[in-house]
């Protein structure tokens, strides 16, 4: 692990691990977590959920597609998109992402996902937060306080947006934990590390200045230290002012893409959702416990017009980074024990979206039945596991709800979601309330 | 939920004439058996999981492991008619026909077992007759939780007595204190200097450093009661209101900024202004209380005085989609409630009131009646843009409001209507230009406004065939049914709007007086009701400012799981005497600091390091890092840059024009300024009982790369030049920024940074001194 750390970044990190707050509580089989977030909500039939009966009744509304939610819809429309099998497992990708199709024994598709509520913000809210109200912390905050931190020079638990999610910082906040465990969120749109951080770089002093100038800074606590006895808060802040000063050329170093070869840049692209993963990638190798990478600014998959043309130029856009991201993990080892997560805060309806129009192919909010996919941190790759019902509508078998995700989420990170609690206003609050079972079937 | 209602009313009218339930006779052995071996095996492999005893929740209040309980099934009715299948809901769920009811939730039971329920059920659903010893819960005895410490009414406390005491002693206070130190083999500390002494007053009563003339005068006046006059100068300044107004609007989760969607336009700084204003004129707190919840109906007051309803005119809203169904809306609103419950319990009453709204509380005796008594209130109550107008010109005002209000539901109905009108942009454009025209010929429409309140009921109901609309009907207020299990579209019955009965003595009323506000915020300072916890709550949070630590250390949990008080008998009269003193908050404070124990030295020495390293006995003062909003003041001071004036509205934080005290910093609750966050500002997005002082690298990057710090670090440079005396320089620093000379070994390890770091070091320098423990820190 630390042999793989950039920049002789290992020894720092070791010396400046942090306690956990309460876990791991179990060996864990994930270390970190990349998340690959596709703020708007894909599709599942379009590609990882194939439904070809949407063929046969295309344009009908049998009855067991009248099913309410955001808007009203209309009949069925099928995916144009071609399915093949891949790989060993002969797992189901569709045409939209040749790339990542050679990583079909690695992908663990689970078709049976459903949340609570079909209105982007809730649904966001609970999957990033656990529930529906803005008053809870996120699963990024809850592994930071579960978990520690692997590099005390950098947060644990970065946000990578080109832009702004909706919803924004609530997304990552971590409420009424210790406010260290809140995301740090970084809009990499520009890719000048020294934009991305709040106060990461003094614009007017050098390195050698500013540590004659942390040498002062010490010298002064030290004598008002000495002064006083000791205590262990003015302590704290001494040691924390050091870590500081190495913060700066650490973090530097790990969102300076010009680091990276010609060749890894072109593998990954040099569009916005490509630079995401590789920055993503930067961060884990570094000992970020969980980074976010929300696909673009607002909501660019809440296709609810020309959802065809949309969605293949979006999959254009992440098939090639996601295989070059897992290409680069799997090469140094790194996914052995870190989990990627790919998904939206909601799917797609099979049946068109009416509020845009007549004679528009729009697909509106679907909670009932979505898919995501995990890989690496454990995930048992080249399986889809559950299923929706023949129109790809709600998830029917082996469901999953968002609870049970991140139930397993947790399991895979070493930590038992009944035991990872707070205290808080009179009760102990838990990522996952008073629900979620851990999926043993998705574990390896 | 409700369409799966009406699914199972419509199953079992088309089978009532099946023939009578089997249940009337004693079930057979052979049927009986049948259950035992084959029936019960799969309800606990496939359903005990969140249908037993051990469910933590049990799934819609249906336990499926006692027999009675299988009769009498869950929160939406009997599980099972005994003989017919058809009309049982149990095997409805199982079937997975009803696309709301399906059970269990993961995946569809093989049809194997899908047959065994139904045969148990057409063979009567036989059932053994249940064990002794697993009997319901039994109701809470009120009598026995009343005697719980701080449900007690106040009672008047005899303070403890000693030589020793006596001569070390200044107020009432501190005999409680040596008593707990005595009682622990500690001793006080002896009283920290003069310099000291001013330095903390000021920060603690006006979070300001204190000006160099206020220190020398404090440290050369020779008056015996020099100290009561310099308490005094600070509790009547102007600026001691605002710097304890931030700790109650971290309590009423202020915000400046509400839901973009409410487009209001009224200004959210009134309520904190008002905060201010009630703190510097020492409002009594149960007028506070009372003026926070129900202005609009405390007789007589001026109508500037609503700015006070702020405290609930600005919670949180969450939106509600009008294309989703009721029952999803129903949810958001009762999210709401529970926001607005939780932080009227916590901040009065210490409570956790929130816990019950989905089953009675755990440990509290709060039960879901009380919970939905006071949901009641609030499903009474509608936040508003109250203009700031005799009541003549306001009605003319809100009668435009209202207008308006129409118009707008008609614009959202029209652009979300399905098939869209033809002239669609047009009839749009048609309602808008109402709007503005009413807005314009509307006299006073632009007049100030105020977060407020008013008495209107809330109805969440459906709109057609696939919208849903809110409905307030003003002047109607409403009771609520409880919600089971605290799902909307599971009622129970319906509870009267009333106090919690754990706190009322003898028969207990239901409110009259419209929603019930006034009546709500009177018991909650009544001291036959609510008045004595109310009490307690507000001094130990006034106790926890002035000295670190709360006596109770969770502020806002004075239930059976937070912790008991440090110092009982203490806590008890002092709430007991802040009664008695008209629940004057100055008086409060002036006690707490003139009090021996609160004028000790901190410095951690002698046994106390060992035996008491919390500090909870309170051997010396303890040393406190200064808020964010008193550094960045105390940095503004020093540089000259500070504009003291009073009020008004506020103003980005990062905004280099932003001169004025941190309070009157922009305070957005979907988020939060950098600098703000980074110093453990807490999230507005609900009630903060304390801030949790953090120690992170990443508030070190601001002391040493933030252009507010480096700005400062100049603006002080130019104020006292470094030049070519730096001995003086460095000791003119030392006066400025904490009140007292350079010492020698100081002004030398100065002296040597500046030779090394050359001309540009000077500012450099002051910059360290900024981010210095020492002015970080209070002694």
């Amino acid at each position: 692990m630390i042999a793989r750390m950039g920049g002789g970044l290992g020894a720092v990190a070791l010396a400046g691990a942090v306690q956990s707050a309460q876990g791991p509580h179990f060996q864990p089989r994930a270390r970190r977590v990349i998340q690959l977030f596709m703020n708007g909500g894909p599709y599942q039939a379009d590609l990882f959920d194939p439904k070809p009966l949407l063929h046969k009744y295309a344009g009908q509304r049998p009855e067991a597609v009248k099913l309410r939610t955001e808007r009203q819809t209309a009949g069925l429309m099928p995916s144009p998109f071609r399915y093949r099998r891949h790989g060993e497992s002969g797992l189901e990708i569709s045409d939209l992402m040749p790339n990542l199709s050679r990583h079909s024994d690695r992908l663990c598709v689970i078709r049976s996902l459903h949340t609570d509520n079909p209105n982007h913000g809730p649904a966001l809210l609970q999957i990033n937060n656990g529930t529906i109200s803005p008053t809870a912390p996120s699963m990024g905050s809850w592994l930071s306080y579960g978990l520690g931190t692997e590099n005390e020079n950098l947060p644990g638990y970065v946000v990578l947006c080109p832009g702004r999610p909706v919803r924004f910082s609530v997304l990552w906040t971590s409420a009424f934990l210790p406010a260290e465990h809140q995301g740090t969120y970084i809009n990499h749109k520009s890719l000048d590390p020294k934009q991305m951080i709040p106060y990461l770089r003094n614009a007017h002093l050098d390195r050698p200045t500013q540590a004659r100038q942390l040498k002062l800074m010490q010298a002064v606590n030290r004598r008002h230290l000495d002064r006083r006895g000791g205590d262990p808060l003015l302590a704290a802040r001494l040691k924390s002012m050091e870590t500081a000063f190495r913060m700066q050329f650490a973090a530097t170093d790990a969102f300076d893409l010009s680091r990276e070869s010609k060749q890894v840049r072109e593998a990954y692209g040099t569009r916005e959702f490509g630079n995401g993963c590789l920055l993503a990638r930067r961060l884990v190798e570094r000992g970020v416990r969980f980074v976010q990478v929300y696909y673009g600014n607002g909501q660019p998959w809440d296709t609810h017009h020309s959802h065809n043309a949309r969605a293949a130029s979006l999959c254009r856009d992440i098939d090639r980074p996601i295989a070059a991201l897992l290409d680069d993990l799997a090469g140094s080892g790194l996914l052995e024990d870190t989990l990627v997560v790919w998904g939206g805060e909601f799917g797609r309806t099979p049946t068109t979206d009416l509020s845009e129009g007549k004679g528009t192919d729009g697909r509106d909010h679907n909670h009932y039945g979505f898919t995501m996919w995990l890989a690496g941190g454990g995930a048992r790759g080249g399986q889809a596991y559950g299923a929706t019902d023949d129109f790809g509508f709600q998830a029917v078998t082996d469901k999953v709800h968002v609870h049970d995700l991140h139930a397993t989420i947790l399991h895979l990170m070493g930590l038992d979601h009944e035991r990872l609690t707070y205290r808080y206003a009179g009760r102990d609050f838990r990522l996952t309330d008073v629900h979620g079972n851990v999926v043993h079937e998705l574990l390896e | 939920m409700s369409r799966a209602r009406i699914v199972s009313a419509v199953v079992i009218a088309a089978t009532t004439w099946a023939p009578l339930s089997a249940a009337a006779k004693p079930p057979s052995a052979k049927n009986l058996e049948f259950f035992e071996r084959r029936g019960r095996p799969l309800l606990v492999r496939r359903c005990y999981k969140c249908h037993s005893k051990k469910s933590k929740p049990i799934e819609g209040g249906l336990r499926l492991d006692r027999s009675t309980a299988i009769r009498r099934g869950g929160d939406s009715g009997p599980a099972i008619v005994e003989g017919r299948p058809n009309a049982s809901r149990l095997i409805e769920a199982v079937r997975y026909t009803n696309a709301k009811l399906q059970m269990p939730p993961r995946s569809k039971l093989p049809p194997a077992e899908i047959a065994i329920l139904v045969e148990w059920v057409r063979l009567g659903a036989a059932l053994p007759r249940d064990r002794a010893g697993d009997k319901p819960q039994s109701v809470r005895d009120m009598k026995t939780a009343r005697e719980f410490w701080s449900f007690q009414p106040l009672q008047p406390v005899t303070a403890p007595r000693s030589t020793r005491a006596d001569s070390w002693a200044r107020g009432r206070i501190d005999h409680f204190i040596h008593a707990g130190l005595k009682q622990h083999d500690l001793a006080p500390s002896a009283e920290a200097d003069r310099r000291t002494l001013v330095r903390r007053l000021s920060f603690d009563l006006l979070g300001l450093p204190p000006t160099s003339g206020q220190v020398d005068r404090f440290i050369t006046d020779t008056r015996p009661d020099a100290y009561e006059h310099l308490v005094d100068v600070f509790l009547a300044s102007p600026h001691h209101g605002e710097h304890w107004a931030r700790g109650w609007l971290d309590l009423a989760r202020y915000s400046d900024t509400t839901a973009s969607w409410l487009k209001s336009t009224a200004g959210a700084w009134r309520y904190r202004d008002w905060v201010v204003e009630a703190i510097n004129s020492d409002l009594p707190f149960d007028e506070f209380v009372r003026r926070q919840l129900a202005a609009d109906q405390v007789p007589g007051l001026p109508i500037e005085q609503r700015r006070a309803l702020g405290f609930l005119g600005l919670s949180p809203t969450y939106w509600k989609e009008p294309r989703l169904a009721p029952g999803l809306i129903k949810v958001v609103v009762a999210e709401e409630w529970e926001e607005r419950i939780d932080t009227i319990g916590r901040t009065f009453l210490g409570l956790t009131l929130a816990c019950a709204r989905c089953h009675d509380h755990k440990f509290d005796p709060v039960n879901q009646a009380d919970y939905y008594a006071l949901a009641g209130v609030l499903a009474s109550t509608r936040l508003f843009d109250q203009p700031l107008l005799p009541a003549d010109r306001a009605n003319v005002v809100r009668d435009a409001d209202r207008r308006i209000d129409k118009l707008e539901r008609a614009v959202t109905q029209v652009s979300l209507r399905i098939p869209a009108p033809g002239d669609k942009q047009q009839q749009i454009a048609r309602l808008k230009a109402r709007i503005e025209q009413i807005k314009k010929s509307t006299p006073d429409f632009d007049a100030p406004r105020t977060h407020s309140l008013e008495d209107a009921s809330l109805f969440v109901l459906a709109d057609g065939q696939d919208m849903t609309r809110l409905e307030y009907r003003l002047g109607e207020v409403r009771d609520l049914a409880i919600h089971q299990r605290g799902n909307p579209s599971s009622l129970g019955p319906v509870v009267p709007r009333r106090f919690l009965e754990v706190l009322s003595q003898g028969k207990i009323r239901p409110f009259r007086n419209g929603s019930g506000r006034l009546e709500l915020a009177n018991a909650l300072v009544d001291s036959r009701q609510g008045g004595s916890l109310t009490a307690r709550v507000i001094v130990n949070r006034i106790w926890r400012e002035h000295f670190g630590h709360g006596l109770v250390t969770t502020p806002s949990n004075f239930g059976f799981q937070g912790e008991r008080p440090s110092h009982p008998e203490l806590l008890e009269d002092l709430a007991g005497r802040f009664i008695d003193n008209g629940w004057s908050l100055k008086w409060l404070h002036r006690e707490l600091v003139l009090s021996a124990t609160y004028r000790q030295a901190s410095r951690s020495a002698g046994p106390g390091r060992t035996i008491d390293p919390d500090n909870r006995w309170l051997g010396r003062m303890n040393r406190r890092r200064l808020s964010i909003e008193a550094w960045r003041d105390a940095m503004l001071t020093a540089s000259g840059e500070l504009d003291m004036a009073l009020g008004g509205p506020a103003r980005t934080v990062d905004n280099p024009k932003h001169r004025r005290r941190t309070l009157y910093s922009t305070i957005n609750r979907r988020e939060l300024d950098t600098m703000l966050r980074l110093y453990d500002f807490p999230s507005p997005t609900g009630h903060s009982p304390k801030r949790v002082r953090t120690i992170t690298p990443l508030q070190q990057l601001f002391v040493l790369n933030s252009p507010f710090i480096i700005r400062q670090s100049a603006l002080i440079a130019s104020r006292i030049p470094g030049g070519p005396r730096p001995r003086i320089a460095v000791d003119r620093l030392h006066r400025l920024l904490f009140d007292r000379t350079a010492g020698p070994g100081e002004i030398q390890t100065a002296v040597e940074f500046l030779a090394a770091a050359g001309p540009r070091g000077w500012p450099q320098y002051i910059q360290v001194l900024l981010g210095s423990n020492e002015f970080v820190f209070v002694d």
